[in-house]
């Protein structure tokens, strides 16, 4: 029963971090997650605290139930933040690269390694010298 | 990796592989992180407007609330976003006071107490003796509309009412009075 209680009490608190607190609904935090919060270094708006994150969230709330699309609310923190806001760099222009760069990456690995691992056929001398140890009468 | 005598190719390659990736890496850590682009000012738009409550004791002189479009078009406008608990608002207050009441004639400068308590707003707008305008806009709603990262933030609106430059952090007499120059222009 003890260890019960033990593992309760380390459980419980992780348990509490995964679901979203119960004021605002989970397509908030869902669209939050894909967005930066402007005073933070490498948090979303749904992780973070902070005064302007909230405001997001609220923001971001609102206007789901106002009846707007999630592009809308992104194109809405876009607007005034710039695309810097997105946690996911546009597929397009510059920022295109860092989505086609690790692809690009992975195939030229692959060649490589295929290249260096290729079942190459034997020198025909080296055959030669086999055949011939082969006929050979044992010593 | 095996480098085949002779082949000195490959390995004039990997140098400029390595290079490149070096030279990247180096580039990257010379970015002010907190360099950030202000999308209002890069484009010169035309600041976006709001209406907030004035704190308690300017009320007397500008009225129960504030509407930014009633006041753009006449001067240039310095909007400053504080909060009391921020520790750089403390260090520039005293700057916006004294360049304030140089430049009262020529230039609006408009506080904006942003995410903040009113009574620890008031506290501080005492302390440094405030006499320029200040708002109140708890949420911090406006803020997002100007697309500020963090207190303290200032943006500098020209005549025609457009944001003309953003500064983050806090502000110093000199670059206060080199954006002031530039909207009266």
């Amino acid at each position: 029963m003890r260890w019960v209680v033990l593992l309760m009490a380390f459980l419980l608190p992780a348990l509490a971090q995964e679901a979203p607190p119960p004021d605002l609904p989970p397509e908030v935090f869902r669209i939050a997650r894909e967005l930066r919060c402007p005073v933070c270094q490498g948090e979303s708006a749904a992780e973070s605290n902070s005064g302007v994150a909230v405001e997001m969230r609220r923001i971001i709330a609102e206007m789901l139930q106002e009846g707007k699309t999630e592009e809308e609310i992104k194109a809405f923190f876009v607007e005034r933040y710039g695309e810097w806001i997105l946690y996911a760099p546009p597929r397009r222009g510059v920022t295109l690269w860092v989505w086609v760069l690790p692809v690009l990456a992975l195939l030229l690995l692959g060649l490589g390694l295929f290249a260096y691992f290729r079942p190459r056929p034997l020198p025909k001398e080296l055959l030669e010298e086999a055949e011939r140890r082969l006929k050979e009468p044992p010593r | 990796m095996r480098f085949p005598a002779g082949n000195t190719l490959r390995s004039w390659l990997w140098l400029l592989v390595v290079l490149a990736l070096g030279g990247l890496f180096y580039w990257g850590m010379q970015r002010n992180p907190k360099e950030l682009p202000s999308v209002l000012a890069k484009e010169r738009r035309p600041a976006p407007d709001f209406t907030l409550p004035v704190l308690p004791p300017y009320r007397e002189d500008w009225g129960e609330t504030l509407r930014l479009s009633d006041h753009l078009g006449k001067k240039p406008v310095v909007l400053n976003f504080w909060a009391s608990w921020c520790l750089p608002c403390y260090e520039e207050a005293p700057v916006l006071e004294a360049t304030w009441r140089r430049y009262r004639d020529r230039v609006l400068f408009l506080g904006i107490n942003t995410q903040d308590k009113q009574e620890e707003a008031l506290r501080f707008i005492a302390q440094f003796g405030l006499t320029f305008p200040q708002v109140y806009d708890p949420r911090g709603r406006v803020g997002v509309d100007y697309g500020m990262y963090g207190v303290p933030e200032t943006f500098f609106i020209d005549r025609e009412g457009r944001v003309l430059a953003r500064h983050a952090g806090a502000i110093d007499e000199a670059t206060l009075s080199r954006y002031l120059e530039e909207a009266l222009r």
